[in-house]
């Protein structure tokens, strides 16, 4: 069947009634969380994941991709209004925008920051429409090597890109691997790590790790400072950018769509790398860089069509590899398998259906995302209004209800407060947890595939080198463990950290 | 108590971050070692349920290292200094009072127990006025409550006195 037909098919998933409501729930929620600071995708869609347990598996995935590609459109609402970013993606946003709405533009930094996230966001569906059956076939003649060799390569990427230490992003990557590592081997059926304790039996879930880690953690760390917000109170006006706007814009929403893309693509990547670099590009690019950071409107349109596509270029390496470049695709990937999927070269040859209803629902969400945002803005403004002493109580009491509703054991709230705290410690200390994240994801799969391979080679470790694509991917990962020796690397790094 | 010099000639603190994190990493990654160890490395031609364990602990041990040697030729931040400028009993109240909801979320029920977490976080962190904390601290718990238990069917505990 031809790729218009299988979307046609596609399309009839996501037009079924119930996944309509669900794909607007998704990009409704995705654009609240994006908006309010201190709640990101991660925490929501792990929030969320147990309500989408009742439906259809593609019901749920809709959902909570709509989570995700919905908070990079609300995440520039705050970084223009506030100059606070609602979701890491959205950083570099308030360089310009914020700077645009102390000038009285903050309507046409709001409407472009809108019509760059549908733009790029399209661009990356069809992309992603296009290349993902491409490369689940090529990804068919991936053996065990490879896929061993592209997790390590996508956890020393993200330890490169996240803030301070590599020392510790390795070691807390480490640490998520140990900790993905509890409970039953899958292969000796043994017990590891439960000291004899019988929750541990079936493992840590990654609901009460990520709620614990994302949810808790961030609001121990924001209740002991003083948040004050300052959101632009003259009245928005004129969303629709001018004549003149759009001129400057084009080229950098074509230029933020393509390498936000090729970044979402990679192992470690996803939005917010897209967006730091599509700003740095547009600077060096710009005939105007001075106004950078002053309210050029190339630093909105750039990164915010940047954000987009690399959401939606993340995808990809999920959808055609199982491997998920990032936390959200991690926890993504848990939703799958929760709903009985295995996400791999053989779920679009298999699942056709739920890969093009997904597929057809992003397209249907992007175009409630611009219909609905820009009227609704008003709405997000009074949000903005609401106090954090009222909002994070809020949040506790939704993160303490998401983690019981998805196990209906208390234990699970235990493990939730413990990584909550823990979160709130290690990063007095400087540790991350955004690679630990990951790495609790990747480690059982990655585990697998390493003595699946050492098996299979009959324990040659040259099976890892010999072989051309899993060679390059430890090569590369190599140049990047060794890259904080060379000072020029080092400093891009500091660049393009995450989590800024 | 270590008392090295630093490059820049000072001495170093016993209170020292950076060398506490490699401290608590090097028992970590010994900690991961021993459990690869105690649950069978294998052979690499058949590896064992231990053995990505056994090495990725050796690798928590010589990134810990490298951590020491950080703290011995750099140094960090005192420990006292990361809470340094924060209001730092907040956080503090947060975590006893999820602890004690955590401890008594089965026996009170949901909604009690919600209610009471909801008021405590409002009024003894950064004070929200009881005319608005107090509906709050009600009507979310309730609104949840009928969204999670009556229309998506998630059993919540109602607790001895079989509120909710």
């Amino acid at each position: 069947m031809d790729t218009l037909a299988l979307l046609g098919q596609g399309f009839g998933v996501a037009l079924a009634p119930v996944n309509l409501l669900y794909c607007f729930l998704g990009v409704l929620i995705g654009t609240l969380v994006g908006v309010l600071p201190g709640i990101g995708p991660v925490s929501a869609m792990a929030l969320l994941l147990p309500v989408t347990l009742g439906g259809t598996p593609e019901s749920g995935i809709i959902m909570m991709a709509g989570i995700y590609y919905g908070s990079m459109y609300g995440g520039s609402t705050t970084s223009i209004l506030v100059n606070i970013p609602g979701e890491a993606a959205s950083v570099v946003t308030c360089l310009d925008g914020h700077a645009m709405a102390k000038r009285g533009r903050a309507g046409p930094a709001l409407g472009m920051a809108a019509f760059a996230s549908f733009i790029a966001g399209t661009f990356a569906i069809v992309m992603l429409m296009l290349l993902a059956p491409q490369l689940a076939d090529y990804a068919l003649a991936f053996g065990p090597a490879e896929y061993v060799s592209l997790m390590v390569l996508g956890l020393t990427m993200l330890t490169f890109l996240t803030q301070g230490s590599m020392v510790k992003a390795l070691f807390m990557a480490c640490v998520g691997i140990v900790l993905g590592l509890v409970g039953l081997d899958t292969i000796n059926a043994q017990h590891r790590l439960t000291f004899e304790f019988a929750p541990l039996v079936d493992g840590l879930g990654i609901v009460p790790v990520v709620m614990g880690l994302f949810g808790v953690g961030e609001v121990l760390n924001n209740t002991e400072q003083a948040v004050r917000r300052q959101i632009v109170s003259a009245k928005i006006s004129g969303l629709l950018p001018s004549r003149d706007d759009w001129r400057r814009s084009w080229a950098p929403i074509a230029r933020g769509s393509l390498l936000g893309f090729f970044l979402g693509t990679l192992p470690g990547g996803g939005a917010v790398v897209a967006s730091f670099s599509s700003y740095a590009m547009e600077k060096r690019l710009s005939r105007r860089p001075e106004e950078f950071g002053q309210g050029a409107i190339e630093g909105v349109a750039g990164p915010e069509a940047a954000n987009n596509a690399g959401a939606g270029g993340a995808f990809i390496p999920l959808m055609t590899l199982g491997i998920p470049p990032n936390a959200v695709m991690a926890l993504l990937l848990g939703a799958f398998i929760i709903h009985g999927l295995q996400p791999g070269p053989l779920l679009i040859a298999n699942n056709p259906g739920l890969f093009f209803g997904i597929v057809a629902s992003m397209y249907i969400g992007n175009v409630m995302l611009l219909v609905l945002n820009l009227p609704l803005i008003g709405i997000w403004v009074r949000l903005l209004k609401v106090p954090y002493n009222v909002l994070f109580p809020l949040i506790l009491l939704f993160t303490i209800i998401g983690v019981y509703a998805s196990s209906n054991n208390v234990f699970d709230i235990y493990v939730m407060l413990f990584f909550g705290v823990f979160a709130y410690v290690i990063r007095k200390f400087g540790f991350e947890s955004t690679p630990m994240v990951l790495a609790f994801v990747l480690g059982p799969l990655l585990e697998n595939n390493l003595r699946k391979a050492l098996i299979i080679s009959g324990g040659e470790l040259s099976t890892f080198v010999m072989r051309p694509i899993s060679g390059v991917c430890l090569l590369l990962a190599l140049l990047i463990l060794l890259s904080p020796l060379m000072p020029s690397l080092r400093r891009k790094r500091e660049l393009v950290a995450l989590d800024n | 108590m270590i008392r090295r010099l630093h490059n820049d000639g000072q001495r170093m603190k016993i209170d020292d971050s950076q060398l506490w994190s490699g401290l608590i990493g090097l028992a970590l990654g010994a900690i991961v070692v021993w459990q690869g160890y105690e649950h069978d490395i294998g052979v690499v031609t058949e590896p064992g349920t231990g053995f990505v364990l056994f090495y990725v602990g050796w690798f928590m041990v010589l990134l810990s290292a490298v951590m020491l040697l950080i703290a011995i030729r750099e140094g960090g931040a005192p420990i006292a200094s990361l809470w340094e400028g924060v209001r730092w009993s907040r956080p503090m109240i947060a975590i006893v009072l999820l602890i004690a909801f955590a401890l008594v979320f089965e026996r009170l029920g949901f909604l009690l127990s919600t209610m009471a977490l909801l008021i405590g976080l409002m009024r003894l962190i950064d004070p929200v006025p009881w005319p608005r904390a107090l509906p709050i601290a009600v009507l979310a718990p309730l609104g949840s409550w009928f969204v999670i238990q009556k229309m998506l069917k998630v059993a919540l505990p109602a607790g001895m006195l079989g509120i909710g």
